[in-house]
């Protein structure tokens, strides 16, 4: 009993705060006498599940009211290059061993490939491309590697003695080099591409396997003898001759092919997923192609002469001659957001693509800026899971709100007006509501979702969703007001009410109610509980909410075969966690609200 | 008594009518015509004046130039001899298309349901009668996170670890394909099929069936009677089953017939993860390819059931309670 009582004074005033707890009386003192309100409340804070609950439940909601102001969504976003990543942050990590003596770093769209001076390869970040595949599982016996070039789902490595070797996806025969550049001694440059693989000579002729339905390359190019540096697009192959033009080496006229004029002798090239940007000898920036808003065409105006370029998945990073680094383009991963403690370092390389940067100043250090990974991973469109969830979250907390604020009102009206006016109307009222009840909930909203939904806009759909579910749920809190009004109706204060000649709607609403109020408390968090799971289950069947709007139900909608439950767990662990934290969170209020209520229920 | 269930069930046919027509006419609300939808196939191989005589005379068979009462009517009348139209995907009449999975959707409720039962309520009543104790209070946890859960996260987690990690069961199906054996052989085969989903509607309907079943029981557990019962001598377990469970039947009765319907309902969800023909799985293909004469009869189909229940519950107070007087 002592060591009891030590433990209470133990606890600190924010824990007494949120979990209640009584003081101690002593014998002089009396206990207060409390409104009901009062009791109830304090009744709640003593219920530890309850207030356990409700913390949990206020935590959820903030972050799903304030987190879409931080992670706003995008819904037509998707990004083919980011499929179905696992969930870390380490796409930039660079290994320790490697820091400090690197002699290369190619950058893939999630994973990154390095080579020390030693020759020895190092890969980091998610190098998973699919359940089978993982470019981790490199060639032994490579001997002293010096050239690497990291593609969308391939790896080439190229060693001392100009053998070459990959790892990776060969769907497309991108690893596996035709006869005579398995033969070839004197390879100069290797690029890894779009599903593609190109090797250069130190004599100018290219050579090129792989995807060649997806990227135009003419093997019988006018250039072959004169490539210096071959740079790729998504869908295109661009060369940089000896004499310092830019080439494009495909057959189609297309966006590439329309080269600026008056570039003059052009020193670097480099490419995004879909433009090619160009350096001339004076240091000014040329960008062509299929430009995007995203901002990569529009190079920032510099004092300096701009040396090198490389190119990311949207986004340019360049190298000037006093060894700035500037960036710019899309910056939806802060990829082109050069950090500020570049400023005052030369930087002597670097290295871009996809959505990463690294960076060597000149005392060997490492700096890395842009896409670190996804802390909840990413789903079949390659949209961050972490931020669908948010605002799914706020899409479900909405709807179930909604439709339990619909089917309130209508219980309430309903129930009140059956109760108090009795006869006839209560007759028809109650086998209305009785039809409703009987109604099988979840076919019935599925079809009504199908007849109603096809011709309805993506809003209105939402829309007609919490309806659906608000028009469906009523009958059970009606019953409970109609019964609790029942017996409140006889009672004295209500005769008293109605012989001084009160208007019955305000004796309903301004007498009646009010007493009724807590049960109606009780039975609308339950239903709201209920609401979020419906609208959840609709829209997983796919009858809710439909992408690429997010909601709860529908992140789940495409996990249903076991490819996904086993591969990609993290594409139904997640939104399967808070919509299950969230519901019985509402749970445990709603049962603390009841317990908190009524103390004679607390002995069940 | 007769006279209430004469008058019950006139009501149920009355909601089944005011259903029946709310349903039709959300069903032609829907853009289409399926007069040219039948002429479609054979739209190329005849005149364009043959098309449109066929297509007059395709109107007039279907009736759709009728005022929509009359349509309701005609309609109604060939639900009320079994004729519920053609199904357009399966191009066959509905009440054929619909007995395979009708069967199915049955049986696997009704096995659930006999699971289920057997599981919650001595769980229930165990959990009353050692109410607050440590056992009490972890199956209390449990049955709030299970009632909290919808199915289809059960279903996702129980593929996961039973036929994804353990490779336990089989994930989806009702037989082995080319399956042949005796019957018990096929039942054993089916059983096995069968026991992730029937393991996921057990899980799904254990949580608030059993706290539903605990609180009956603890009402009346502290009623009077009880402690008369106690103070004459009888034993425990007198008390609790005959006593304490007969009164506390009431009220479980009620709850159980709409969770019969429910669990209709969450067999859908269910049939649908994996992959058993059922009504379910019918009802969602059904709506969404859009062949909505399926819809309706399995909307129906729901329905007959709901109000089957309600009537059963109403009955089944008389006889599990004396005290009802159910021919007021």
């Amino acid at each position: 009993m002592s060591k009891e009582k030590d433990q209470k004074k133990k606890r600190s005033p924010l824990l007494k705060m949120l979990f209640g707890g009584k003081g101690d009386l002593s014998i002089y003192e009396e206990e207060l006498v409390q409104s009901p309100l009062r009791t109830i409340i304090s009744n709640f804070r003593d219920n530890k599940v309850a207030m356990t609950g409700f913390i949990g439940f206020i935590i959820i909601l903030l972050i799903v009211i304030i987190g879409p102001f931080i992670y706003p969504i995008d819904t037509s976003f998707s990004e083919v290059s980011q499929i179905n990543v696992a969930p870390g942050l380490d796409m930039m990590d660079v290994p320790k061993q490697l820091q400090g003596n690197i002699k290369q770093i190619s950058i893939g769209p999630t994973f990154s490939v390095g080579i020390s001076n030693d020759g020895e390869v190092f890969i980091w970040g998610k190098t998973r491309i699919s359940s089978a595949l993982d470019v981790a599982n490199i060639p032994e016996d490579m001997g002293k590697i010096v050239q690497v070039s990291a593609g969308f789902d391939h790896i080439i490595f190229l060693n001392e003695d100009g053998k070459l070797f990959f790892s990776g996806n060969n769907r497309q025969r991108q690893c596996s080099p035709p006869y005579e550049v398995e033969n070839l001694t004197n390879i100069k440059q290797i690029e890894a591409g779009y599903q593609s693989s190109i090797v250069v000579t130190e004599d100018g002729y290219v050579y090129y396997f792989g995807n060649s339905m997806n990227n135009d390359y003419n093997e019988m190019n006018p250039y072959q003898g004169q490539i210096d540096k071959i740079v790729t697009t998504a869908d295109g192959v661009i060369g940089l001759t000896k004499s310092g033009e830019v080439v494009y080496l495909g057959n189609q006229q297309n966006a590439y092919t329309r080269f600026p004029e008056n570039m003059g002798k052009i020193v670097d090239i480099g490419t995004t997923a879909s433009t090619v940007a160009a350096v001339n000898e004076d240091g000014k920036v040329f960008v062509w192609g299929n430009i995007s808003t995203k901002g990569e065409g529009k190079p920032p105006v510099l004092e300096e002469k701009i040396v090198s370029i490389q190119g990311g998945r949207y986004h340019y990073t360049a190298l000037t001659e006093n060894g700035k680094i500037v960036s710019w383009g899309a910056n939806n991963y802060k990829q082109s957001e050069v950090p500020s403690e570049l400023k005052d370092v030369k930087i002597v390389n670097y290295y871009t693509d996809y959505y990463q940067n690294y960076a060597i100043d000149e005392n060997g250090n490492l700096h890395t800026w842009g896409l670190k990974g996804y802390v909840f991973g990413t789903d079949e469109l390659g949209r961050d899971i972490l931020s669908r969830l948010i605002n799914g979250g706020r899409m479900s907390v909405f709807i179930g709100a909604v439709a339990v604020v619909i089917s309130t009102i209508i219980g309430i009206i309903v129930g009140s007006i059956s109760g108090f006016v009795g006869g006839k109307v209560d007759t028809v009222l109650q086998r209305i509501s009785e039809m409703v009840a009987s109604l099988p909930f979840l076919p019935f909203a599925m079809i009504l979702s199908s007849l109603i939904g096809n011709a309805l806009t993506s809003n209105q759909r939402i829309f007609m969703i919490m309806v659906i579910l608000g028009l469906l749920s009523w009958p059970g809190l009606q019953r409970l007001v109609r019964a609790q009004i029942l017996s409140i109706r006889e009672q004295e204060y209500v005769t008293a009410a109605k012989s001084v000649g009160i208007k019955q709607s305000s004796i309903i609403f301004k007498h009646i109610l009010p007493n009724v109020v807590s049960v109606i408390i009780v039975s609308a968090t339950l239903d709201f509980a209920t609401s979020m799971l419906t609208e959840a289950t609709l829209s997983y069947l796919g009858f809710g909410v439909q992408p690429p709007q997010p909601t709860w139900g529908n992140m789940l909608y495409g996990a249903n075969n076991s490819i996904v439950i086993q591969n990609y767990w993290w594409r139904w662990v997640f939104a399967s966690i808070i919509l299950g934290v969230c519901v019985i969170c509402i749970n445990l209020i709603g049962d603390g609200l009841r317990d908190a209520i009524d103390p004679k229920s607390q002995e069940r | 008594m007769l006279k209430y269930v004469g008058k019950r069930i006139m009501y149920m046919i009355l909601v089944f009518l005011i259903m029946s027509i709310v349903l039709f006419f959300l069903y032609n609300l829907i853009p289409g015509d399926p007069a040219r939808a039948e002429l479609e196939p054979i739209k190329n191989k005849i005149t364009p004046e043959e098309y449109q005589y066929r297509y007059q005379l395709a109107r007039q068979r279907l009736g759709l130039d009728d005022p929509m009462p009359v349509r309701y009517a005609k309609w109604m009348n060939g639900v009320l001899h079994g004729d519920l139209g053609m199904s357009s995907i399966y191009k066959a009449p509905v009440n054929q298309v619909i007995v395979n999975p009708m069967k199915i959707t049955v049986f696997i409720n009704i096995f659930s349901i006999i699971i289920t039962l057997a599981i919650t309520i001595p769980l229930g009543i165990f959990t009353a009668v050692k109410k607050n104790s440590i056992f009490d209070k972890s199956v209390q946890v449990l049955t709030i996170i299970g009632y909290s859960i919808p199915i289809f996260i059960i279903a996702l987690l129980f593929i996961y670890l039973f036929a994804v990690k353990l490779g336990w069961f089989p994930v989806s199906g009702l037989n082995t394909p080319n399956f042949s054996g005796t019957a018990w052989e096929e039942f054993k085969d089916t059983m096995y099929h069968l026991a992730l989903p029937l393991g996921v509607m057990t899980v799904g309907s254990l949580g608030g069936l059993t706290r539903y079943i605990r609180a009956a029981m603890i009402d009346s557990l502290s009623m009077d009677y009880i402690r008369t019962a106690r103070a004459k001598g009888l034993k425990e377990r007198v008390v609790i089953f005959s006593h304490a469970w007969r009164n506390a039947l009431l009220p479980i009765i009620t709850l159980l017939i709409s969770w019969l319907m429910s669990v209709f309902a969450g067999s859908l969800v269910v049939e649908r993860m994996f992959n058993l023909k059922g009504m379910g799985d019918f009802y969602i293909s059904a709506l969404v390819n859009q062949d909505y004469n399926v819809a309706l009869a399995i909307q129906l189909f729901y329905i007959i059931l709901a109000l089957l229940g309600n009537l059963l519950s109403d009955l089944s107070y008389g006889i599990v309670d004396p005290r009802v007087r159910v021919n007021k």
